[in-house]
């Protein structure tokens, strides 16, 4: 099996895996019990979440709610602190889990801003800071790495020349395809009002999400029937989930410099390779420092990408797509037409994205499956009907 | 009266119409009953006339009851208990049961109905209500039981049979019909979407044992699909058991048309190859029926027209049970046999390369003829039906 789609999910690192075991064997106890082992869960938690502030340089200004994954950590953290009337903003370009929490202010009166005529060539055009001011937003959500484009911000410049043009806006980041997979700049964490994260992106278990965000901020709980987490999100804590997610963390911490080296090397052979198949290959992707490694996202109508995918599996070659070929469900990734593509050059897509243990030979032969079924499939798309 | 035994009693719905066929429908229907409920060596069946009656442990009788609300040609059924012709013991069961309900209520209606197949009891039915409700009022009307024959909130019944009495106060429906297997086998067209698993389901309901054939897009469409029909294929055959499913793969049919033939008449080919190659499956499995979800109208291909130019390929019987239902309805049903959920999950049925942008309403069929000498029918349909799946759904 070749695994191509690690922007979706990674697997479990065995290492990970067998922590994992051990933890749920050992640490059954609810962690909001008064007796010794439940102070002793307590502890542990604690030593997980100092382990994470340690492995990301997180400072004591900024809480930690731990959640089910990056969906309900972006939730929690927009509607807990904008619900329902204060102004937000995103790209349009973000997971649903922004974009669509946005668009359900809607009903509250509260229209949400989308900025996506401040996107140009792959980046944010800072000019967006008048409308900002303009429209009083308080909280300016995106994609730290966008999961469909690789596409990357710099959040300490942005948050700089908001400060200075817009300073009533706070930055949100969706982090869930950051961790291990490019440089966290900690200078950030001083004016970023949160972040989310998820541990099954990196290597880790899932069911497992963080945010993380500036204890200075009032947020309001989305999940109501207990004390825990300052009362920011009812519910008892998977003890040995937020102990696998403190070491996913750090594995992936340590290990970023080295992941990132073959990300770039995987990049560059994939690019050239596809350049080399000598097909009309558009490369969605940007192609600078702007740029996640670890995230090509390239076009090659006319032929769909979800069909190129199903044929690519029965090779069991796995990868990505933010579209679906479908009688039921035509509509093309919002995020690739947001960019300029068209409805045709965002439906014929596909995301490949790496872990740190693909290999070169691995995209080789990806390069020869695609290639081949490119040739296979032409003939059926290519518009040319033959008619008698 | 014995307290761990009960006895079921197995209302049937047409088969007590039939004449001299009786027989025949009454012992397809003990079949499906014995293969539905789980095997226990110490459950007695007995068949007689007009009944089926299950005698089992009254720990089981309940379960075992449960099992018998999906079994098509059952009418109803009741969880009875044989008891002596003892008035007294007939109402104090009755009292035992009725008592419970009075709790915290001033009042409570009641009556007693005995059905008598056995005319030679000394007491007709009028009188044994008369004898059995009158001890029960008695002892509970000071507590605020009243008799009330059209509103009764309780009944009571009684049948009296050649060689014991039931007595009962339940009455659960069952799916009436017919006995499947006592109509024959049909093979329906399965597509994942909401309308054939009805239209099968109904098949079944009219004594048919249903098999499907489901034709698979991969790789231009992932295994979603089939693994959808595996699934919507157990649901149905947990009404009616030994059912087959049949995997034909369809891809390279689609490419041919989709490559040769007019655009506009792509969907009515499609299915015009669809129904030649279910046709040949069916002779082949001797079944001399196929089944279809189509609802006149609701798609483009589901027009007087294009009905009869895909009906115009078989000489089978085609049965389509939908044709005249709304979608509301066909819903509506599909919610109750729990094929709904799994039919709306998100699995497409034909990849958007396949579909025509305006297909056509009202395909003429010396058109469509014209189209299919284009594309080399024959050996695509033997090279489909080589490449086939067969599967035992029981086994799935």
């Amino acid at each position: 099996m070749i695994y191509l789609d690690n922007a979706a999910t990674t697997f479990l690192d065995p290492e990970i895996n067998s922590s994992l075991q051990g933890y749920m064997q050992d640490n059954f106890a609810n962690s909001g019990a008064v007796y010794e082992i439940g102070l002793d869960a307590k502890k542990k938690i604690d030593d997980a979440t100092e382990s994470i502030r340690d492995s990301l340089g997180i400072p004591n200004s900024h809480s930690f709610v731990y959640t089910s994954g990056g969906t309900e950590a972006n939730n929690l953290f927009i509607k807990g602190f904008c619900f329902p009337d204060k102004k937000v903003a995103c790209l349009g370009l973000e997971h649903p889990s922004i974009t669509e929490t946005l668009r359900s202010f809607k009903e509250f009166n509260n229209e949400p801003l989308f900025l996506l005529n401040y996107f140009k060539e792959g980046k944010l055009d800072y000019s967006c800071s008048s409308i900002l001011k303009e429209r009083k937003i308080k909280l300016l959500c995106l994609s730290y790495v966008n999961n469909e484009l690789g596409t990357i911000i710099d959040p300490v410049s942005l948050m700089k020349h908001l400060e200075q043009e817009a300073p009533q806006t706070r930055l949100f980041l969706d982090g869930v395809q950051v961790i291990g997979k490019i440089k966290v700049d900690k200078k950030m964490w001083s004016s970023l009002a949160g972040l989310s994260l998820s541990a099954h992106k990196f290597h880790g278990p899932k069911g497992i999400g963080l945010l993380i965000y500036d204890s200075r901020l009032v947020l309001n709980p989305q999940m109501h029937g207990g004390k825990q987490q300052s009362g920011l999100r009812a519910g008892t804590l998977p003890v040995p989930l937020i102990l696998a997610l403190a070491d996913s963390i750090k594995l992936a911490v340590t290990t970023q410099k080295e992941t990132q080296i073959r990300f770039q090397e995987l990049q560059n052979y994939l690019l050239k390779g596809l350049n080399k198949l000598t097909k009309p290959i558009l490369i969605n992707s940007a192609l600078d420092d702007s740029q996640s490694a670890g995230i090509v996202n390239f076009s090659f109508p006319p032929i769909e990408g979800e069909v190129m995918l199903h044929h690519l599996e029965k090779e069991k070659i796995y990868v990505g797509m933010g579209s679906a070929c479908s009688a039921h469900s035509k509509e093309p990734s919002k995020i690739l037409t947001g960019i300029g593509l068209t409805d045709e050059q965002a439906r014929c897509s596909l995301r490949v994205s790496f872990s740190r243990t693909n290999t070169v030979a691995e995209l080789e032969k990806f390069l020869h499956a695609f290639s081949n079924t490119y040739e296979k499939l032409l003939p059926t798309f290519s518009k040319k009907t033959v008619y008698r | 009266m014995n307290d761990d035994k009960r006895t079921i009693l197995v209302r049937y719905d047409e088969i007590g119409l039939k004449g001299r066929n009786r027989k025949y429908f009454e012992k397809a229907l003990l079949k499906n009953i014995k293969r539905a409920l789980p095997s226990d060596s110490a459950i007695e069946y007995r068949i007689p006339r007009g009944r089926i009656l299950i005698d089992l442990s009254s720990e089981i009788a309940e379960k075992y009851g449960d099992c018998l609300q999906n079994i098509p040609g059952i009418a109803s059924y009741s969880i009875g208990v044989s008891i002596d012709p003892d008035f007294d013991q007939m109402a104090e069961l009755g009292i035992q049961w009725i008592e419970p309900l009075l709790i915290g209520k001033d009042q409570l209606n009641f009556c007693v109905r005995t059905r008598r197949s056995e005319k030679t009891f000394p007491k007709t039915s009028t009188e044994i209500n008369f004898e059995v409700g009158s001890r029960i009022m008695s002892k509970l009307g000071p507590k605020g039981l009243n008799v009330d024959i059209k509103n009764s909130d309780f009944t009571l019944e009684i049948e009296i049979g050649e060689n014991e009495i039931l007595i009962f106060h339940n009455r659960e429906p069952g799916l009436c019909g017919l006995p499947v297997g006592s109509s024959g086998n049909i093979l329906c067209m399965l597509s994942g979407g909401i309308d054939s698993p009805v239209a099968a389901y109904l098949m079944a309901c009219r004594g048919c044992r249903v098999h499907f054939v489901f034709f698979d897009n991969q790789p231009f469409l992932g295994r979603g699909g089939y693994e959808k029909v595996k699934k919507l294929a157990k649901i149905i055959n947990g009404y009616q058991g030994r059912a087959k499913l049949f995997v034909v793969p369809f891809q390279d049919i689609q490419m041919s048309i989709r490559d040769h033939c007019k655009e506009e008449n792509r969907i009515v080919l499609y299915r015009r190859m669809m129904y030649r190659i279910a046709d040949k499956i069916a002779k082949d499995q001797e079944m001399p029926g196929l089944v279809t979800g189509e609802s006149l109208g609701q798609v483009a291909s589901q027009t007087l027209e294009n009905l009869a130019a895909v009906t115009c390929v078989t000489t089978m019987n085609i049965l389509r049970p939908l044709i005249g239902m709304n979608k509301e309805s066909i819903i509506k049903l599909a919610r109750k046999i729990g094929t709904y959920d799994v039919s709306v999950e998100p699995q497409p049925d034909c990849c958007s390369v396949f579909m025509p942008a305006n297909p056509s309403t009202r395909g003429k069929i010396h058109l469509l003829e014209y189209d299919e000498k284009k594309i080399p029918l024959e050996q695509l349909e033997e090279e489909a039906l080589k490449n086939m799946e067969t599967m035992k759904v029981d086994f799935l």
